[in-house]
């Protein structure tokens, strides 16, 4: 297309708010998927980076470093506590008669100390006992220690085993849209989902486009038994809901990517071929092909270089409406289980993971990718109406 | 003697309405005749070297149909098609001499592509078969331009931004980019203002002169046809009724449809004339009456009319027709 014909196109199309605004919104969502590494908190798809603490947090709470345990053994002989082997800082030294004291030797306070294991008549300072076992647990111990002490005195010899463990710290990073079940940052888990969902989108609407149109300029072309043959093909597809064929196939081949999106080309190509066939055949008709035949040029080149680009308004419209079209069905099918694999959430496969957890509260990790993918296929199918408004020249006042 | 060019032999085309294939299986077992079109109907002509053939015709008697079968743009149901004596089978299949026959179409909306440049438009074919070095495309459209009087700079622009008539011009450009030797003008001026319409029939005048180019001139327009042709056919549903030197046909039409054609005529002698005006309807193509086309127009009709199917003769020489009541 000219410039001159562009810059009309463009002002046409500007006419509408909702228009720019569905062009915006898609572009913002291809600005996600494009730079989700460059623009996401934390990398979604690391196993090794996730920890379980931070599971199922609602929005806007901090990332945190669990707390870390220390452990050590003691022998006490004669009056003085010796450690069985490394202490990691844990130290025990009397304190007078019948009382001994264990600290820790560290900045970070403990979030508890537990003593395990003491002789008949000792008891810690302030601890709380395990209902059955001879285990003292001393919550937020002050200074970090505490002191074992006995109504008698302690016997000579006897052993006892610490367990401290320190207190969880926040970090910086902040989860704003919450976290799954796994601890994932919903926020870059969607950022990843649009990415996969829209590449995911593209490559098949695109894949279907050229099959498609390829098939229908070549039914346009031959006509007679091959046409009848191409679009009693493209009626049959036709008649079965998306969903079903994509489940069929998913069903038969197993899930992952490449499978996805044949599935998707399947299920779409008859649409381009059906579009771009009655649009050649119309093409076909006028004389500029006539001309073209006059002067002898080779058939493929006259569909190629005549035809085709005269259908490909109308196609490219078709294909924006498909993009929605395919990311939908890949989420629908992700969301049942058969889509993607588990390592590449899409936002279907976020949205079926939340949905375990949406009537105990957490509602949080279906809700932010079931928006994102609403407000994306809306934008899209918007965005595709007023293209085709634009387009149809009986749209023209 | 100057040599024929182009030569159509009993050239028939039949349309058969599109059939489903449940349709076309039932019409097979009930054996029913499907209602065909017989567009064009066993059509002889030539044309000789350095002439233009006229044929004129009522709207929707065939001669688009005709045009396009001689520049073997559609395929014929009957008859046969000669270029110098060779028959167009293999006429065709060497696509570079198949160039030398070539066609200006009536509709300049749609007979330039609206998403190729001029240049595309014009110089494709001839870069494709080397009609000229590819080094020499430019050159050689902007010189075609330049024959059919639009400026070089043509070249980058898109037929939307052209009128009726510029555009006629890049269609002839088009056509003789590629060096044709017959120009089939289907209806060429009929779309254009009657100004334009005679600058681009002089410019055609001015090709033919400069070049010796041979034409068929297809029009309906019987003044045009007069002025620009040196032998004229007279086409009704399909058929050549009449063909002569174009002084002959108009001084001595013989056919009663010429007759009547020739009455309609506006003129500027007010000489009056005893012929009937045209009575009756077209009939459709799709039942065309029988034997002679025109009886059930025809004035000096007779019972045989409707029974014989009248073969074209020659009346005088030169002059042929087919009206069974003549003389
Ligand atoms: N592709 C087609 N399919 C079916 N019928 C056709 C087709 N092309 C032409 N016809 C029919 O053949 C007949 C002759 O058509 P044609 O276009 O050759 O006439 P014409 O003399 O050029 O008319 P006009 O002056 O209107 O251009 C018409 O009855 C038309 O309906
Ligand atoms: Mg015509």
């Amino acid at each position: 297309m000219n410039r001159a014909a562009l810059t009309e196109f463009a002002g046409r199309f500007g006419e509408s708010r909702i228009g720019v605004a569905s062009l915006a919104v898609t572009l913002t969502f291809l600005i996600c998927a494009l730079l989700a590494p460059l623009i996401s908190p934390t990398d979604p798809y690391d196993l090794s980076r996730l920890q379980l603490i931070d599971a199922l947090k609602p929005m806007g709470s901090h990332q945190v470093v669990p707390g870390e345990e220390f452990r050590a053994s003691f022998a006490v002989e004669d009056g003085v506590a010796v450690a069985q082997g490394d202490a990691h800082g844990l130290a025990a030294q009397s304190c007078g008669d019948a009382c001994l004291e264990v600290r820790l030797d560290a900045e970070t306070p403990l979030a508890s100390l537990q003593v395990r294991t003491l002789p008949a008549g000792a008891s810690v300072e302030g601890a709380s006992k395990h209902p059955v076992q001879n285990w003292w647990t001393v919550n937020t111990p002050a200074g970090n220690s505490v002191r074992i002490v006995s109504d008698a005195p302690l016997p000579e010899t006897f052993n006892f085993s610490v367990i401290a463990r320190s207190d969880d710290q926040p970090t910086d990073l902040v989860f704003h849209l919450g976290t799954d079940g796994f601890g994932r940052d919903m926020l870059s888990a969607i950022l990843y989902g649009i990415r996969i969902s829209v590449f995911v989108g593209v490559v098949a609407a695109g894949s279907a486009m050229v099959i498609g149109t390829g098939l229908g300029l070549f039914a346009a072309w031959r006509g007679g038994a091959t046409d009848a043959l191409i679009m009693r093909a493209v009626d049959f597809m036709l008649s079965f809901p998306a969903i079903l064929v994509g489940l069929a196939i998913l069903a038969v081949l197993g899930s992952g990517v490449g499978k996805v999106i044949l599935a998707v080309v399947l299920v779409q190509w008859c649409y381009y071929a059906r579009t771009s066939r009655s649009l050649a055949l119309s093409e076909l008709n006028k004389e500029y092909v006539e001309a073209a035949r006059g002067l002898r040029l080779p058939a493929w080149r006259i569909m190629a270089r005549h035809v085709l680009p005269n259908c490909m308004p109308q196609i490219i419209v078709l294909f924006t409406l498909n993009i929605a079209a395919a990311i939908s069905l890949e989420s629908s099918l992700s969301f049942l289980g058969v889509g993607l694999p588990l390592t590449q959430p899409s936002l279907g496969m976020l949205i079926a993971n939340g949905y375990e957890y949406i009537f105990s509260q957490k509602y949080w990790i279906s809700f932010g990718p079931g928006i994102v993918l609403l407000v994306m296929i809306v934008a899209m199918n918007l965005l595709g109406d007023r293209l085709r408004d634009v387009t149809n020249p009986r749209f023209e006042r | 003697m100057a040599e024929t060019l182009f030569e159509a032999r009993d050239l028939s085309r039949i349309f058969e309405p599109a059939r489903g294939a449940l349709q076309q299986l039932s019409d097979r077992i009930t054996g029913k005749q499907p209602a065909v079109v017989r567009a064009v109907d066993k059509v002889t002509l030539s044309v000789v070297e350095g002439e233009t053939l006229g044929i004129v015709g009522e709207s929707g008697c065939g001669k688009s149909t005709l045009a396009r079968m001689i520049t073997g743009i559609l395929p014929v149901s009957g008859g046969e098609r000669r270029y110098r004596g060779e028959d167009y089978v293999s006429f065709l299949a060497r696509k570079r001499d198949a160039l030398k026959v070539q066609m200006v179409f009536q509709d300049p909306m749609s007979s330039l592509n609206p998403r190729l440049k001029v240049g595309e438009i014009i110089g494709e074919a001839a870069a494709l078969h080397r009609v000229v070095p590819r080094a020499r495309v430019r050159d050689h459209v902007v010189e075609m331009l330049e024959r059919v009087g639009l400026p070089a700079d043509t070249i980058t622009r898109y037929p939307h931004q052209f009128s009726g008539g510029q555009r006629q011009r890049i269609g002839i450009a088009r056509a003789l980019a590629v060096k044709p030797e017959l120009l089939v003008c289907d209806e060429a001026v009929a779309a254009l203002d009657v100004s334009v319409q005679a600058q681009i029939i002089n410019l055609l005048m001015d090709i033919r002169q400069d070049s010796g180019l041979s034409m068929i001139f297809i029009s309906h327009d019987l003044g045009l046809i007069r002025h620009l042709c040196d032998r004229v056919a007279v086409m009704y549903l399909g058929r050549v009724v009449e063909l002569a030197r174009t002084e002959e046909l108009f001084a001595n039409p013989v056919h009663p449809y010429t007759q009547m054609l020739l009455a309609g005529m506006p003129r500027i002698s007010v000489e009056r004339r005893a012929f009937m005006p045209i009575v009756g309807e077209i009939p459709s193509p799709l039942h065309p009456p029988s034997g002679c086309h025109f009886h059930p127009r025809c004035s000096s009709a007779s019972g045989h009319c409707s029974r014989i199917r009248p073969e074209l003769s020659e009346w005088t020489p030169g002059h042929m027709q087919a009206c069974i009541n003549a003389g």
